[in-house]
Formats: C-alpha cells, structure tokens, sequence
C-alpha cells in the first residue's frame, strides 16, 4: 500500500508514518498543500492522509483540487477538535472519512484499510452473498448460515455481521461501527458496541471450533476466516 | 463639587424646562385675567368718562358757557356723584365750576385719558382718571371718575401675578434640586458600585431604597446581572479547580507508571496498554469538556435542522438494550409517538446515550429502565426513570455541573461531565433538563420545545 500524508505537525506526521511503515506500508509525507497536491497528482497513491489546517493551501482545497482533476484517491481527512461542521465540510468537499485529533493509530489504520477496501470494491458488482470462511450471508433472503446452521439474527445483529463481513480481514473500531451499523458520529463511552459484539459472537462463534470474530486488542474487532 | 454635578443631572435639566414652561403659563394665565377685571373696570370707566363728555360737549352746544356751568353744579352738588370729578377752566387755567379746587397739573395733550393724584379738601390722595376736551375759546373741560378701587385692584393683582410666578419658579427649582439630588444620589450610589466592582470587588451589590421606582427596577437588575457574573465566574473557577484536580490525579498515576517502565529492561505489554489507557481516559475528559464548552457555546446551532427525537431515542434504546440486559436489568423504551425537534441529531443521541449510560451504570441488578416519550401542545419530553438509589433532592442541581459527582458515584467509571453535557444540550435547543425522584430511583427528563416548523 502507497499512503501520501500531507500534514504540517511534523509529530504526527512521524508517528503516523512510522505506525503505517511497521505494517509495510509505504509512505509519503508533504509538509504543506502545495507539495501534497503536486506529489498526489503526479504520484500514484492509494490513499491520502490531509489534516484540514495546513499552511498555504489547506487540506480540503487540496483535496476539492485533486476531485476536480479526475483524482479519486480516498482520502481521509484529519482535523482537531473544532469546528462543529467540519465533517459535513469534510466530506462535502470530497473527503471519503474523517478523524479527529487526537486519534488513536489503530483508529486511523482501519479507517484506512476500510477506505482503500471501499475504493477497490467500487464499480463492482453489488455483492449479493458474503462469505467468509464457511460464514455465509444472503443478502437478499436475509439469512445467515455458518456452516450447516442457520444463524438467527435480530435486524441490528444482520447489519453489524453484514458490515464486519464486508470488512472481513480488517480490525473495525467501536467509533466505525456505531458509525456504519448506527449512523452516529460520536464516541461510544461505554462497552455499548462490546456487547452487541459478544451477542453476535456467541451467535456466530459457539459451538464451532474456529472462531471467527476477533477482539483486536486497543483497537477493535476483526471478522477472519 | 455637588452642584455642578445636580446640574448635570437630566433629572434637573427637565425640571428646568418645566420650571419655564409652568412660568411661562402662570404669565400668560395672569394677563388673561387682568384683561378680563382691571381692563374691563378701566374700559368700565372710559366709557363713563364718555358718555359724561358726550352730555357735557351737548350742552355747550346748546347752552354755551352758562348752560354748561350750569349742569356742572347740579352734578357735582348731587349726592350720588360723589365719585365723578368735574373742572372747567378758562385759558388761563383759572376754574369757573366742578369739585376741583384747581388744575392739577400739565397734561399731554396727545392721549385720551390721563391720570392724576389730587387731593381733595379733605387732605385724602385720591387717583383720577380722566378726560380733557376743548370747549369754546380757551375753555378746557376735565371730566373724570375716582379709580380708588381700580388702582387697588391693579396694585392687588400686580402683587399675586408677581408672588404667583415668583412662587411657581421658586416650587419648580426647589422640587428640581430635590428630585434632581435624589436621582443624583441614586445614580451616584450605582455609579460608585460599577466602579468598585470594576476596581475588582466582584461582592458589591447596588443598594436597594425598597421602593419600586425604575431605579430600584435598575438596582435589581444590576444585581441580578452581577449575581449571574459572579456565578459564571465562580463556576469557571471551579472548573478550573476540578480539571486541575481532576486531571493532577491521574497524570501523576501515568507518569509514575511511565517511569517505573523506563525502569524496566523488557516493559511489559500489559502496562504499556495500561499507560494507553489512562491517556485515553485524560483524553476523553478533556474530550468531553470541550465538547460541553462548544455545545454552550453555541456553535451547533448554526446546524440545526428538524430531527425525530423519538427515532433518537429510538436508536439509542436499540444500542443500549443489550448493555441493559447485561446489566440483568429490565428496559422499556416507550416512544411511538413522533415529536419533531428543531436541534442536532449527533448531540441529542450522545445526550440520550448519557441518561441511559448512567441510568445503567447506577441501577443495581435486577431492576428496570423506564425510557418514556411524550408530547403535549408545544413540547415533547423524554424521561428515562431507573430503579436505582437516586440522587437527593438536595443534590439533584449540583449534579448538573461539571466534574460535580456523588460521593457514593466516585467508586463508578465516569468523569462527572456526563450531566453538565445532557445540560448544555438541553439549554442549546431552548429545553431544559430536570432531574424528579422516581420513589424509588432516579427520573431524568428532557423537555424541549417541538419543532414550530412542523407540518401539519
């Protein structure tokens, strides 16, 4: 994976680049909106970090830029905590996610990973079946089967084991998937996701010798095969 | 100096105007009615003087001089003629018939009446008004009438009109200087207390008079401005206190923790994540403060928009039920009906999943969460009510403040801010937010204003 960063505290650019690097990927940083709107329209990337305040041009006519040139790259937009309609801005000007600082690595990387999952599905055919390992979801007749058993779900449960299987090999986060299961945008304090988690699994997972669904410690959980 | 200082006042300034504006119309008062009495005793008597003339001049025509002296004597010899005066003179002044021993004085030939003092035989001063006509060759005749009453009526009212006028103005400027120096003093006093409170003594306060005049209204409000100062002073102080406290806590406990790990060779995983996690938890106090401070700030509003709160509520039901059940405690969520708020939907669901979060995390095992949504004309209340031990009446406003917890709260997960937010969402869409026993348990409602751009 390419990532270009474009970011001007030098701090969390490092720390994002070294976290990123650890897991191979390969990493760019632009220091200011000028360099990064070079760099991403000449090199290709699979994704771009761009904090919202940057020196010169700031990170959303960077990107607003690079949409009006044909320039898909997801990207995700950094912002510290600030204004209320940054993200509604953030997205409108062509952002695909966007994080608040101070975040967490782990946050950022599956963000990431989600994106460029999400950019490589795009164009594709809607899937109508998901499967992963012997995990296997109709879409359209709404049932979920692991192996011979058909698993019984609530609606909320469907939707959580839907997003967690298009996600399948990713660690998701509790703030993604309060986000893509319930369409709020805010932190959930408690272990709210936790359980709703541990139902699943206990749905999903018992009985079977191989579990599917993974804690990822300080980060999330991860649907595996 | 006191009296440069009254006369500044707008207090004295007005009664100034008054004073000319009331003199002003005690003048015009006065020369009204001396037109109506004096003027019309004086017309009164030119026209006696007249008609006396008239007959005079007749009987000159008709009798010359003796005819004249004739009539002249009989009047002046008739008893209830007493106050008429008569004199006719020859060119060389010398008298031939009338009351007047001699010719008073020169007179100006050109006016119509004149007036003299004579004095009659009797040594009495007495004013006359009178007219004076040629008559034959040389001849003058003087006809008058005693004006005793009309002089002392015009001396009389001369008198009132002056003590009249001098006594409105001399009312007007003591009442100004009084009410003037009162206004003065007041303002003084309101003056002098800004300025304290300016030089830092935020304690002054304007005193009161107990009356209930407009600068006792301005007193109180004075007062109530600085008490509301006093009290978002104080609560800034507070808050600064607690997050200093709050946070001393555990930033020392992680920099411990820190160096003991430097210590070690090979740190362990276990605490390096514990470090993470006490970093996390500062983060999210912090977190939640500036959320709470952007929420009162206002800048949410501007992206406002008509949500469903009962679909929130509804949400946030659906995301804590299984945290509920958990807990072994039973949950209820109660809200068919639709109530259209004009607000943020991400800030009244993070506010329902406070109430709920603690609902929760207080209620002990085995009893039961009421979520419960209605509606009446203008507004649309949510109560989430727990069995658990509930908060005291006493404490129940405390609680709303920042970092403000229960004693028996502290052994709980939480950075005390929970409430404070449910607040300031609540006060940001017009609502407000109540905390009632629940016999027994807590019943925490928001009441907010529906929506007045709803469709019918």
């Amino acid at each position: 994976m390419r990532v270009l960063i474009i970011e001007d505290d030098k701090d969390v650019a490092s720390f994002t680049q070294k976290g990123l690097a650890q897991a191979g990927w390969n990493v760019d940083w632009a220091e200011n909106g000028k360099d990064g709107l070079f760099l991403a329209t000449t090199e290709k990337y699979d994704a771009l970090v761009v904090d919202r305040m940057l020196p010169g041009v700031d990170g959303l006519t960077v990107i607003r830029t690079l949409r009006a040139s044909n320039i898909a790259t997801p990207a995700l937009v950094l912002s510290a905590l600030g204004e209320v309609d940054d993200r509604v801005n953030g997205l409108r000007a062509g952002g695909d996610d966007y994080l608040v600082k101070p975040f967490a690595f782990s946050e950022l990387f599956a963000r990431l990973e989600a994106l460029i999952r999400r950019a490589g599905a795009a164009g594709a055919p809607a899937d109508t079946v998901l499967q992963v390992a012997d995990l296997r979801m109709d879409l359209l007749r709404r049932e979920v089967r692991r192996g011979e058993r058909t698993v019984d779900l609530q609606p909320r449960e469907f939707q959580l084991l839907e997003f967690l299987m298009r996600h399948a090999g990713q660690v998701v986060t509790r703030t993604m998937l309060l986000e893509g299961v319930w369409d709020y945008h805010f932190d959930p304090q408690t272990n709210v996701i936790d359980v709703h988690i541990s139902r699943l699994r206990a749905k999903i997972d018992k009985g079977f010798d191989r579990p599917l669904l993974h804690t990822v410690r300080g980060a999330g959980y991860r649907l595996d095969g | 100096m006191r009296l440069p200082a009254l006369f500044r006042t707008s207090v004295f300034q007005l009664t100034l105007i008054y004073m000319a504006l009331f003199g002003a119309s005690v003048v015009a008062l006065s020369v009204f009615i001396y037109w109506s009495t004096v003027g019309f005793l004086e017309r009164q008597t030119n026209e006696v003087i007249d008609a006396e003339t008239t007959g005079l001049r007749e009987q000159w025509e008709r009798r010359r001089l003796v005819g004249l002296v004739d009539v002249i004597r009989d009047r002046v010899s008739r008893p209830d003629q007493e106050r008429s005066v008569y004199l006719l003179v020859d060119a060389g002044l010398r008298p031939h018939a009338g009351n007047l021993s001699h010719w008073p004085q020169e007179f100006d030939q050109s006016v119509d009446y004149v007036e003299f003092v004579y004095t009659g035989a009797d040594g009495n001063e007495v004013p006359v008004r009178a007219s004076i006509i040629r008559v034959g060759q040389g001849f003058l005749l003087l006809v008058g009438r005693e004006i005793r009453e009309l002089v002392q009526l015009n001396e009389m009212f001369r008198r009132a009109a002056i003590w009249g006028v001098g006594l409105t103005m001399a009312l007007a400027l003591i009442g100004g200087v009084l009410v003037g120096l009162s206004a003065q003093q007041r303002t003084a006093q309101l003056n002098r207390t800004t300025r304290e409170i300016i030089a830092g003594d935020l304690s002054k306060r304007v005193p009161l008079s107990g009356s209930r005049d407009e600068h006792e209204e301005l007193a109180l409000n004075v007062n109530a401005m600085l008490d509301q100062i006093e009290n978002l002073l104080a609560g800034l102080r507070h808050v600064g206190d607690s997050i200093a406290h709050d946070l001393r806590g555990p930033l020392t406990r992680l920099r411990s923790r820190l160096e003991t790990l430097t210590a070690e060779a090979e740190p362990s995983r276990a605490n390096i994540e514990e470090c993470l996690a006490q970093a996390d938890a500062l983060l999210d106090t912090f977190n939640a403060l500036l959320r709470i401070a952007r929420v009162e700030s206002g800048a949410y509003r501007r992206a406002f928009a008509e949500v469903d709160l009962s679909r929130i509520v509804s949400d946030v039901c659906d995301l804590y039920r299984a945290a509920a059940e958990d807990a072994q405690l039973r949950m209820t969520c109660d809200c068919a009906e639709h109530g259209l708020v004009f607000g943020d939907r991400e800030l009244l669901a993070q506010a329902m999943t406070n109430l709920l979060d603690n609902a929760i995390k207080y209620t002990p095992a085995g009893g039961r969460i009421a979520v419960h949504l209605w509606k009446t004309d203008q507004r649309v209340r949510v109560t989430v009510a727990d069995s658990g031990p509930g908060i005291p009446a006493a404490d129940r406003e405390r609680v709303l403040a920042r970092f403000e917890r229960l004693d028996q709260a502290r052994s709980k997960p939480g950075n005390g801010l929970g409430l404070a937010l449910v607040r300031a969402v609540a006060l940001q869409h017009d609502g407000k937010l109540t905390l009632a026993d629940n016999a027994p348990g807590l019943a925490v409602t928001l009441d907010l204003p529906l929506s007045t751009r709803a469709k019918p």
